[in-house]
Parts: C-alpha cells; structure tokens; sequence
C-alpha cells in the first residue's frame, strides 16, 4: 500500500526510519545525491513491505529503478514494454532540472551530421 | 594504449625513432609463388632475438637467422574491468551503425528498383557482427585454433622457424595484448640469472597504410627523453631510469582506455611538453619522483596537478583563441575557393614572367622578406574588407575585438556545435560539473570522489564516471589509500561478453544469458537500453561524442548469471574459461623431447622448464589438452587449408614464473645489459670534431650500412641525359638512345660509331657523375649543350638547328641556365 507523500524529491514522508534504511542500502556508491532522492523515492513508492535481500521481487525493482533513473538523467530508451512499466512505476514523482539530453537517434537526423 | 594523437605527438617531436620497415614481400613466378625464405638474414640489417607480438596490428613473418629465440604473440583477452567501460561503449555504437547501415542499403536498394534500375540479386547472408571480435565468442575460439595450426604449421615447414620457441597467448588468457606482453618480460626479468647481457632490442612495430610497417625505436626515445629529462643541480642524484618511468606514468594522464582524460590536457596542444616542464620543476622542490616501479607518490602528483590547475584558466582562453583563428582561416579559404581566383597574385620581384623570353629573370634578392611584406599586405586588404569588427595590432596582424558575435555573412558556414560549458568563460567549473555530473560545483564531497575514483586499479576497479575532473581538483588526494586491490579476478569471457555486447549481438551468447539481455522481466535489463544519449562535448559528430550509457553493476550481474551458470554446454564451458598460454617448438628444438617425455609419463604435475634447455626462459610447463603432438595430425579449422598429416611439432601449457602478491619488479637496468650505441647527433659533435667532419646521420638499424647506390643500368640511363661537359662525353655519348623518348626520328645508322667503352667500375663513374652535378651548377648562360650523338647527328642531317635543340625528350625546351641548374640539383651527389 502506497502512503501519502509529496511528489517532490523531498524527505520521506510516512515511512519508517527501517523503511528509509533499507532504501539507503540501495543507494549507487557515486550516485548523486538529487539522482539518488528521485530514486529511493521511486523505490519507496513501489513496495509494501521491503522484499527479501537477493529476492528475485527485489532484483525486479531494483533494476527498473535503475530504468527509470537511466532515462531520466542520462537519457536512455529501453524497449517499449520495459519503458511503460518503469513509467506507469514513476507515476507522480516529480523530477525539476533534469538534464536535457539527445540520443543517438535523434541526433541521426540533426543538421551537424553529415 | 590507443591514445588517437599519441604517435603523431611522439613521431613529430622525435623523428629519429622512426625506420622504414624493410619488408620482403612474396614473388610470383610464372604464377607460382614463390616462398621467402625466412633463414636469410633480416633486410632491415637487424636481427632480433625476441619478438614480441601484440596481434592487434597483423600476423607477420618473422625474419630471423638461425640464432633466433622466441616469438611471443599476444591477443587481447578478458580486459579489466576499467577497459570495458570503452568495449561497451564502442560495442554499442558499432552495432547501432550497424543496423544503420543496413536500413540505409535497403533504402536504397528500394528506390534504385524502384527507379527501374538493376541490381545483382540481394545476398541473404548473416551480417558481419564486427563484435565478434571480442573474447569468449566461438569467433574467437576458432581464431585460436587457427593460430595454433598456423604455428604447427610454420614449425613443421618453415626452415627460419627450427629453434624457435613459440608462445601464444590467445584470447581466453586475461589481459590486453600488451600487457600481456610487458607481464612476461617483467616476469622473466624478475628472476635470478646467471647468463646477463641479452641483447633485447625493443622496437615497436605499426602497421602503415597498405600494409607497410615501421619500425619505432625505443632505444632512441630513451636517448631524446635522457636530453630532454636530465636535470641539474638536484638536491639528490639523478637517476635517468626513474624520470623515463615517471614520463610514461605523466602520458597517461593525456589519455589512456580506462579513463576519460582531464579537459586541460590535449595532446595535441603540448600537454606532455607542459607536464614534463612542471615535473622538472616539481622534483625540484620535493627532492623525489613521482613512481617507484610501478607505486605512485601521490603526494608529488598532486602537486603536478595543481600546478596544471593553475594554468587550466589559461589553457581553455588560448584553446577558444585557437579555434576561432582556425574557423576564420578556413573562412576565408572558403572565400577565396568560391571567387576561383587567387587571393593574390604576386607583384613586384616575384612577378610571373611569360615563358619564351629571350631574357632571363633575376634572381630575387632578399626574398623571404619581399614575400613577408606580401603577405602582410595582402592580409590587411582581405580581412578588413569582410569584417568591419576586426582591428589591427601593431605588427599588422588582425584581432577581433572581444565578445561582437560574426555575423553570418557568408551563407556557407556551418552551424556551430552546441557547446554549453564554454570552458573559456568564467564560470566554467559550475557549468561543467552542472552538465556532465548534473551536480553543484560547490558539493564538496562528490568532486572529491570523483577525484579519489580516479586513481586506484585492480581488475574490479573502474571509473565510474563518464567524464574526468579538472586538474585543480586534485586535493587531498595523498591521504588516499593507493593499494591495487589484491586477490582480484577478472571476468570470466562469457560473463564480460554480458558486460560489453548491447542486446543486438546477444547472439554470440547461449540462449538463457541472451534472454538477460530482452526479456521485459530481466533483473538486469536495465543494461541494455536499446538507445542512449551522447554528449557531443563540443564536437561535432556523434561518433566524436561520449555515450551516455549506464555502468554495469559487477554484483548485480553476477547475481543473475548465477541462475543461468547451469546452463552451459561443455563447449560453452569451456570457452568460458579463463585460459593461459601456449608455448610450442618444433623437432629440432632442445626442448622438444623434454616436451614429449611429459606426454608419454602422462605427468599431471607442472613442472619447471630446464632453462639451459629454453634459452634461459623460465616457467612451468603442463600437460595441454588439446595439444599438438608429433605424428598426430593437426586438424585444419578451415575447410580450404588441409590438414598437417606429418607434423612432428609439439604444444604444451606455460605458465609465468609466479611470485609473491607482494613482490615489487624493480624498473632498473638489469646488470649486464648492453646499451646499443648511440644513434642520436652529440650536441658536442662540432666542439670535438675538429676536423670539421660532417656528421652522418645513422638511418635504420645499421650504422654502417651500406649506402644508397645504383647499378649500371641507372648509370647508362643518366648518362644519356645527363649534360656533359665537351671533351669529357658520357660513357654511351656516342650511342642514340633507343626510341622510347618519342623521337619521331628514326634511329639513323651511324658509321663509324665508337665502340661501347668497357665499362668502369661503379666507385669511379660514381665520382665522375658526381662531378658532372658539381660543375654543371657553375655552368654559365650560353647555348645548351649537345651531346655527341646529338652533335653527330645534326651535322649528318643538317637540319636546321632551332630554338628547341634536342629531338624529344627531356632536352626539348629552351635550356636556361637556372634549368640546368636545377637538374643538376635534382640528382643530388650520391655519397
């Protein structure tokens, strides 16, 4: 059951300190820090209870934290499937200042290719 | 390293390391090829004991004497962990352009028939994944194999090949090529000899356009690098040894593949010149180096990087000022090709003159200065008439006045790369950690982690970002702790291949690990974007660009395989392994029958190789599994090459001589070992040479080479054209050429013709033609000579004699003096 909370990358809350814990654990070693607020926030919003460490339901949501962050900051596209399921996941988080950034693709068909 | 830039640095500021490489290349006989012998001696006039190939570059043949020693060749395996951030990085964008270009030949194929145009049927064949070419890949393995009967080949049939001792390092040995290369020679270096002074000439060879190989020779790097790193008056002695490690150390900071490199420091804007000019002054005031074989004093580095900080303002200024001096050059280039007429056309002394004037043109005086001025000149008029922002300095030369944007006069020029740190504005430090790390310049703590990630290794270390930090940044980083992380492992092949290949080449691995890389469900499929974002930095083209793609999580993934492990074929297993080297002799190698004898007792123990058996190689040798063994056929991996029915060539595994985790290999000279002779010009040759000798440039590996010389056909042909004084005709003077100078003439029959004079030994004619260069640049004006067939034949025909004397051919142009001359000049004396 999801608790109330700000969209914002503000602190936490209604959720245990044991809850927060255990979203720190997860935290990359050089991620930013407002990188590392969007997503713990994306990590909170999508549990009940914390899974098991090394559960397959915790390796899931991890690695579509990590989707979502990707896309968000770094500006990475996944497959259509994965994408919907990491956005429909994000629902309501709200992200300020996100770099913009260009992929590939897009860059293809700008004018500075030649 | 791969460092783009590096050689041509390298190459420019020490010339002298660079040899043509001699190569001898295949004949073919009435269309029979025939085989090189590779007993002769090395054309290069060189022989090598060691040859130490790194297989990026290209299997060569080596050329050796009977006295030859080892062939070590190296392909890249499991890099570390550091390196694979570039694989994947480059694997990535390789498959993507890939499939690009795939779609675009469809496109076009469809608009050509479309058109009603004809093409060859469309070959349905697997595209070429150029990503095979990574270890763990069956491509991979098959190429393994394939040297290994290329080797038992060449040791069966080759006879340059008898005593040689070969080892093989293939892909699914860890590490790059080279440095695996360097692990051997430190290893072997490392042991107790009793036999010193090998002669281990180290040269580099590169791979040129069309196959052409150079020669760099280290030995003469090491004499510029003693000239430009001997420092004086230090308060301890200097060691020449330690400052070359310390210069190798400072080149990777310019670049390297594990790391992207500091902005400040460009190659090609002589940051190896200005670190080299801090160092000096650094070991200066700390009175110590920056490396101990291999072990890094952060402390000193630190104070290299600052001293770097300082001037980085200055650097990106002077960078802007460059690049806009350069598109203004091309600008005006551009200009100048859109009016197809030149910028200017010489005026005054340099005037073009019409050819057919009886008189001659004088010689220029003061020239260099004439053209300045021209020059000058003609700037001023061009560039103040395009750009009305533009003032002049006070040697004449334009400068923009700051900050007025160009406007874009000229319709042609380029949209200008989006660039939005502007390094050379106030204010670039924020701009620059805002963008590439999306961080406050102000936070402290992180540019201090990125800063401690950017030191340290071990096959799990990697940088975890995708930019580097400024120079300046490089605090406090001497209380980091600097241990290479011990017990370390590197990836298995399979499981790098997770780690390097995009989704697309998820082929090259076995079903249920490709399956990682797709399905929606994978705990790890946030590895695989199908597209991600680059960041042009300033460039312009995306394959210039840094890609954006997300760091593999080590843990992770080795989580998920975990459930897959079990998967493996045998085969899969097998390439999965971490695998070692080689080594292989053939019969008549001391070594062989030791070889052989470990087969026959089937001894299962490694066991040391006996080094007066092996040239003082040391190791330990291991029964091999898929060995090659005398009178057992060697099967052919391809199906156009036959199988080896005779082979009496043997293989066994090697192992390096292993030491302590601990040991320390000491970078010094080993006792004993011989210096080559000096190559490089003493800057006191004039000083001790006063009999004003000039000196003679050593080119190639030999001093005393033979010189440059011709045969007696080339002599024969220079004779015909060459002017001779009278009385002093060349050798064939009186015998007309053959008609191949269009001489619409026909060979006349001339009676009386002298006799072809013998011919005189090559030391003399050389001296007579070198006299004839020599006076003919003191030929004064006057009618062009003749030769004496010429002479003979005019007064036999009696044709009128015109302005154009001779019959064709080079001689049929109004000679002038300054012609002469020049031809004189262009056969320059051959000494």
């Amino acid at each position: 059951a999801r608790r109330g909370g700000a969209g914002a990358a503000a602190e936490p809350l209604g959720r245990t300190a044991e809850e927060v814990a255990w979203a720190e654990a997860l935290r990359g070693a050089c991620e930013p820090e407002h990188h590392w607020r969007h997503r713990r926030e994306f990590l909170l919003r999508n549990v009940g209870a914390p899974p098991a460490a090394g559960s397959a339901e915790l390796q899931r949501l991890v690695s579509l934290s990590m989707v979502w962050a990707n896309h968000v900051f770094l500006g990475c596209r996944y497959p259509p499937q994965v994408m919907e399921k990491a956005l429909e996941m994000a629902d309501g988080i709200q992200v300020t200042g996100a770099p913009v950034r260009t992929t590939r693709d897009e860059l293809k068909w700008s004018p500075h290719q030649t | 390293m791969g460092v783009p830039a590096f050689f041509r640095w390298l190459s420019r500021k020490y010339p002298s390391i660079i040899v043509n490489c001699v190569e001898e290349k295949a004949k073919e006989c009435n269309g029979v090829k025939v085989p090189i012998d590779t007993s002769k001696p090395n054309p290069n006039e060189v022989e090598f004991d060691n040859l130490y190939l790194d297989m990026n570059g290209i299997i060569h043949p080596c050329t050796h004497p009977e006295d030859k020693r080892l062939l070590y060749m190296a392909i890249d395996g499991v890099a570390p962990r550091a390196k694979m951030n570039q694989q994947r990085s480059r694997r990535f964008r390789a498959s993507k352009e890939g499939m690009e270009a795939a779609e675009e030949k469809q496109k076009i194929r469809q608009e050509i028939l479309a058109k009603g145009g004809i093409l060859p049927p469309e070959e349905v064949k697997e595209r070429f994944d150029s990503n095979c070419i990574t270890p763990g890949t069956e491509f991979m393995d098959n190429l393994a194999k394939c040297l290994r009967y290329y080797i038992a080949d060449r040791l069966n049939s080759d006879p340059g090949w008898k005593n040689l001792t070969v080892i093989l390092s293939d892909a699914s040995a860890p590490g790059e090529g080279e440095h695996k290369i360097m692990d051997y020679i430190r290893r072997q270096r490392g042991l107790p000899r009793e036999k010193q002074g090998k002669h281990d000439q180290f040269a580099d060879s590169l791979p040129m356009a069309e196959q052409e190989f150079i020669f760099i020779r280290l030995c003469v790097l090491r004499e510029y690098l003693e000239r430009e790193l001997t420092m004086a008056s230090l308060p301890f002695t200097f060691d020449f040894e330690r400052s070359v490690d310390d210069w190798v150390f400072m080149c990777f900071f310019v670049g390297n593949d594990f790391l992207p490199h500091l902005p400040s420091l460009e190659i090609r804007e002589g940051a190896i010149d200005r670190l080299v000019n801090i160092y000096k002054n650094v070991v200066h005031k700390t009175g110590g180096y920056l490396t101990e074989s291999g072990f890094v004093n952060l402390q000193r580095v630190q104070m290299i990087m600052l001293a770097v900080g300082e001037v980085e303002d200055s650097i990106f200024k002077k960078r802007k000022d460059d690049d806009d001096n350069f598109k203004r050059r091309q600008k005006e280039k551009r200009k100048r090709m859109k009016r197809d007429q030149p910028s200017f056309i010489p005026g005054g002394q340099f005037s073009p003159q019409a050819l057919g004037n009886r008189s001659s043109p004088q010689a220029i005086s003061n020239p260099r200065q004439a053209a300045f001025e021209m020059r000058m000149h003609d700037r001023q008029n061009s560039t103040t008439s395009s750009s009305p922002n533009t003032s002049l300095t006070s040697d004449g030369s334009p400068s923009l006045t700051g900050g007025i944007k160009r406007k874009a006069e000229d319709s042609d020029s380029e949209p200008e790369p989006e660039d939005n740190i502007r390094l050379w504005e106030t204010g670039w430090k924020q701009r620059y950690y805002k963008n590439k790390f999306d961080v406050d310049a102000s936070d402290e703590k992180f540019r201090r982690k990125v800063v401690q990630s950017y030191g340290c290794a071990s096959w799990n270390w990697y940088y975890p970002f995708h930019y580097a930090p400024f120079a300046s940044d490089f605090e406090g980083i001497a209380d980091m702790p600097s241990d290479f992380e011990k017990g370390s492992k590197p990836f298995k092949p399979l499981e790098q291949l997770m780690g390097v290949f995009p989704a697309a080449s998820g082929n090259f691995l076995p079903p249920t690990w490709r399956k990682l890389m797709t399905d929606p469900e994978s705990s790890i499929i946030d590895f695989y974007p199908e597209d991600f974002a680059i960041d042009l930095n300033g460039k312009k083209y995306a394959w210039q660009g840094v890609a954006l793609l997300p760091f593999v999580d080590e843990r992770r993934l080795r989580a998920a395989l975990e459930e897959v492990y079990p998967d493996l074929t045998p085969e899969e297993s097998r390439r999965n392994s971490l695998g070692g080297d080689v080594l292989f002799v053939g019969k008549h190698h001391p070594l062989c029958d030791f070889i052989v004898e470990q087969y026959k007792t089937k001894n299962t123990e490694p066991v040391d190789i006996p080094p007066e058996l092996c040239y003082g190689i040391q190791g330990k040798l291991t029964l091999n599994e898929n060995a090659v063994l005398p009178d057992q056929t060697v099967e052919s991996p391809v199906p156009m090459l036959r199988d080896l029915a005779q082979n009496s060539a043997v293989s066994i595994s090697f192992k390096d001589p292993q030491f302590d985790e601990d040991f320390v290999f000491k970078a010094i000279v080993l006792p004993g070992a011989k210096k080559p002779a000096p190559v490089l010009k003493p800057g006191d040759w004039e000083k001790n040479n006063n009999d004003g000798r000039p000196w003679r440039p050593q080119l190639g590996f030999n001093r005393d080479r033979k010189p440059v010389h011709l045969d007696q056909s080339a002599f024969r042909t220079l004779s015909h054209t060459m002017p001779r004084e009278r009385g002093m005709p060349g050798m064939y003077a009186n015998a007309v050429p053959l008609g191949t100078y269009g001489n619409p003439y026909a060979r006349p029959l001339l009676s009386g013709q002298q006799q072809i004079p013998k011919l005189l030994s090559s030391k003399l004619v050389l001296l007579s033609f070198t006299l004839h260069c020599v006076s003919s640049l003191h030929r004064t004006a006057g009618a062009a000579p003749l030769l004496a067939w010429n002479r003979m034949l005019q007064s036999q025909n009696q044709y009128q004699p015109s302005q154009y004397q001779g019959l064709g051919g080079p001689m049929s142009y109004p000679q002038r003096p300054e012609d002469r001359m020049d031809r004189g000049r262009q056969s320059p004396p051959l000494l």
